[in-house]
């Protein structure tokens, strides 16, 4: 007991003990170089795409906003969950963070969207807005009637034999202007991202 | 002129922070990273932070979730059980917007600032625990700084 008291008293008297106890220095709190903070801005031009607004998961996160003569995308803390994909989706890398962009060149990902045109054959009613409203439609054939029929096999959807039927979705940009003029709600656009690897654009 | 007897609880409020936090309906993302803080990792503790569960021994409010409505009028309750000097920090995106919580027809009501004052938010979904500790770093010493004198 007394031993164990000599010791300890020993043991509080040396030098590295004293200078540990009262100059310590807290390490500090640095964030790790793989944090995947939120989006920043790395100066590229912005082409107003909307790529990144379409893949973002959250409501309300990002917005692309006129800047004077340019467009920006703008990030509302709060909302963004940091997941990233804006950064994969932009085609400008005007985005990013954490490793995000170094990691994507290395090894060589990147996220293809599609659209895919739905419609309901027991709802539509064939009227023909929606191959109207098309503003691909209307690039493609501006001939288009107002029925909705076509000669032209570019449009992406057109009234065929009293029929609704979409010939090119892979042409549709997602606009969803058909679904907003369709009286019956009978189409919908389902957009599908693909992760891919190795595939140059 | 402020007094030695101020001066000595300004040192010592700077570094002694006591922290308590409260989940009213998150998905436990900023819980787990609120207690990564106390892993050796980040060792809160060393900065003088220390964390107790209950809101009687605390000044520093962190809270976490959505609000749902069976915490509104409970985290008043314990907002005013905290003794002053207090200040509240909400952590995540949960209690500024409700996140993934904030749809139509799901029973929330964020943003907590509604119904306590706020003063910081750490956002993020969920924030890191550096973020976390860096808030109440910057922010308590600031907000407890000459209490006393600023009461009177
Ligand atoms: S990081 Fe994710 S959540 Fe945040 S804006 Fe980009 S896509 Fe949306
Ligand atoms: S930030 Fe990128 S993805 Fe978004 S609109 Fe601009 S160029 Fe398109
Ligand atoms: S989403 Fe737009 S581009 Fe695609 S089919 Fe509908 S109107 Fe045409
Ligand atoms: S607008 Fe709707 S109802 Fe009319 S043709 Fe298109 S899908 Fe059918």
């Amino acid at each position: 007991m007394g031993l164990s008291i000599i010791w300890y008293l020993k043991e509080f008297c040396r030098g590295t003990w004293i200078k540990t106890f009262l100059f310590a220095k807290t390490a500090p709190l640095v964030d790790p170089p793989y944090f995947r903070g939120y989006p920043t801005l790395t100066g590229k031009e912005c082409t107003h795409c909307l790529s990144c607004m379409m893949i973002c998961p959250t409501p309300g996160a990002i917005e692309v906003l006129c800047e004077g003569e340019t467009w920006a995308p703008k990030i509302f803390e709060g909302h963004c969950i940091r997941c990233g994909l804006c950064i994969e989706a932009c085609p400008e890398d005007v985005l990013d963070a954490g490793r995000v962009l170094e990691t994507q060149a290395r090894d060589g990902t990147s996220l293809s969207v599609r659209y895919q045109v739905a419609v309901n054959p027991d709802t539509c009613v064939r009227c023909g807005n929606c191959v109207v409203a098309c503003p691909v439609n209307k690039e493609a054939d501006p001939q288009l009637s107002a029925t909705g029929t076509s000669a032209n096999d570019e449009v992406i959807m057109r009234i065929h034999r009293g029929n609704l039927w979409v010939f090119h979705d892979e042409k549709c940009t997602g606009c969803k202007t058909c679904e907003g003029v369709c009286p019956t709600g009978s189409i919908r656009i389902a957009r599908v991202a693909e992760g891919r690897q190795g595939a140059e654009e | 002129m402020t007094g030695m007897l101020q001066k000595m609880k300004n040192a010592v409020r700077s570094r002694s922070i006591h922290v308590t936090y409260v989940d009213t309906g998150s998905c436990n993302g900023c819980d787990i990273e609120v207690l990564a803080c106390l892993s050796p990792r980040y060792d809160l503790e060393q900065y003088g932070i220390y964390v107790h569960n209950n809101p009687r021994e605390a000044d520093v409010l962190l809270v976490l979730g959505c609000c749902t409505p069976q915490w509104e009028d409970k985290l008043k309750g314990l907002w005013e059980k905290i003794p002053e000097p207090k200040v509240a920090i909400a952590i995540g995106n949960c209690p500024l917007s409700g996140c993934v919580f904030n749809r139509e027809g799901s029973y929330v009501n964020p943003p907590a600032s509604k119904h306590i004052p706020i003063a910081a938010s750490v956002p993020g979904c969920p924030p890191r625990p550096t973020e976390i500790i860096r808030a109440i770093l910057s922010l308590a010493p600031t907000v407890f700084k000459d209490y006393e004198e600023k009461r009177e």
